[in-house]
């Protein structure tokens, strides 16, 4: 058995569809339990006092990336397979502080949007109606940013093949970058909530 | 330390885990490399031109007559092809089957096809899988053919050349084929028609030759 399993053919696009249902909700499950259908919470990264968004994340990355590098190496996961979004490095650069921006002003991300709702958060459903007239409003000017979508591609890159540097020691390097994140998140936290105390 | 470990909370933990993780993937090499094809190119190339890794035909027969069972004969061609003659003993195995194929990486590994590509590309893909003792029959089925089934003898022969020819002719009819005298004119005689299989050639080989590994022990 080999994965990734949609590409070897362990399920076609029907099944696909149940799996990422499943995975989705899952997804959902775990956001939720970490607060993030809250947008006070999510705000509060912004102002430095939670920056539970930011551990969580980083969480994730590394958890999938030794994953899947460990079953790589071990022969389970084909990496080659794997997708890579393409990168177009200016407009999504553009993408993120538009969306960055949207994040401070709505207190949500798309995803944590979605889980808001799900909540019943009536600030989630108003920001889900938003993503959806974004979504609709930016597929009604395609056209006209379309040259600028598809500028300065680069190709499906990874950071090994930018920097030249052995795979594993860039999983190790993630890793100390994430646990020095950890360790300086939780001093910003601290320092934060305690002037913020004395204010 | 057992006292320590215990004594941190589970982020700590967790934390402790991957970094664990991430200082043996300094050590654990690619990801990619359950994938990749890796070849020593030199080696290879020292093989191939020194042409070790080929099997005459005339050697070939001669493992067939004594019934060596040491090598496994792989015929690359279409079932169609393979259904209207092979070599006796062969397997068909097609290209895109290789992989699936349950074939040893410490066996004893003839290729053949019509000419000489198809084995050379199967070669090469067996070896980048890293099998070892992979072969090509030289020249393919043609060459079988032109020397094993159909030898011919020209009209200017040397005495020499005779002599072998007496040789090539017994072996010729061991695997049903019928030797041509007579040069080039005779070529396309209706007379080279190949040996039907179920003609003494296959059925016959593995009989004679079970029978005399019998007496030999």
């Amino acid at each position: 058995m080999n994965a990734p399993f949609f590409k070897y053919g362990l399920f076609g696009d029907d099944v696909s569809l149940i799996v990422a249902f499943v995975i989705g909700i899952g997804f959902g499950f775990f956001l939720e339990r970490a607060g993030f259908n809250s947008s006070k919470k999510l705000a509060a990264q912004f102002y430095f006092t939670d920056l539970t968004v930011f551990k969580v994340m980083f969480t994730a990355i590394i958890t999938a990336m030794v994953g899947v590098y460990y079953l790589s190496v071990i022969g389970f996961v084909d990496l080659s397979l794997v997708y890579l979004t393409p990168t177009f490095l200016l407009p999504q650069i553009v993408g993120g502080l538009i969306l960055g921006v949207g994040f401070v002003v709505g207190g949500y991300c798309p995803g944590t949007s979605c889980v808001a709702a799900a909540t019943g958060r009536i600030d989630g459903v108003v920001y889900l109606l938003g993503v959806i007239a974004g979504i609709f409003v930016f597929g009604e000017m395609f056209p006209l940013v379309s040259s600028f979508y598809v500028s300065s591609p680069m190709g499906q890159i990874t950071l090994p093949q930018i920097s030249g540097l052995p795979y594993g020691l860039l999983v190790f390097l993630v890793v100390l970058m994430a646990l020095g994140g950890f360790a300086g998140a939780e001093w910003v936290e601290k320092r934060m909530s305690s002037k913020k105390a004395r204010v | 330390m057992k006292d320590y470990l215990k004594g941190l909370s589970l982020n700590k933990r967790l934390a402790l885990i991957v970094l664990v993780l991430g200082f043996m993937a300094l050590f654990a090499g690619s990801p990619y490399k359950g994938t990749e094809i890796r070849i020593d190119a030199s080696e290879m190339a020292m093989i191939v031109q020194k042409e070790v890794d080929h099997v005459s035909p005339a050697e070939l027969a001669g493992w067939i007559v004594q019934a060596k069972a040491d090598y496994r004969l792989i015929d690359l061609r279409a079932d169609k092809d393979f259904a209207e003659y092979h070599i006796p003993s062969a397997e068909n195995i097609q290209l895109t089957g290789l992989k699936e194929a349950q074939l040893g990486r410490n066996e004893k590994i003839v290729l053949y096809s019509d000419g000489g590509i198809h084995s050379a590309q199967a070669w090469f893909l067996l070896k980048a899988e890293g099998f070892k003792g992979v072969y090509i029959l030289r020249g393919g089925l043609e060459d079988w053919k032109d020397n094993i089934l159909f030898p011919r003898l020209a009209d200017n022969a040397t005495p020499a050349e005779i002599a072998a020819f007496e040789k090539s002719k017994m072996l010729s009819k061991f695997f049903g084929g019928t030797p041509q005298t007579g040069g080039a004119a005779a070529a396309a005689t209706p007379a080279m028609a190949l040996p039907k299989l179920e003609a003494p050639s296959g059925a016959q080989t593995k009989g004679t030759a079970g029978k005399k590994k019998k007496e030999g022990c």
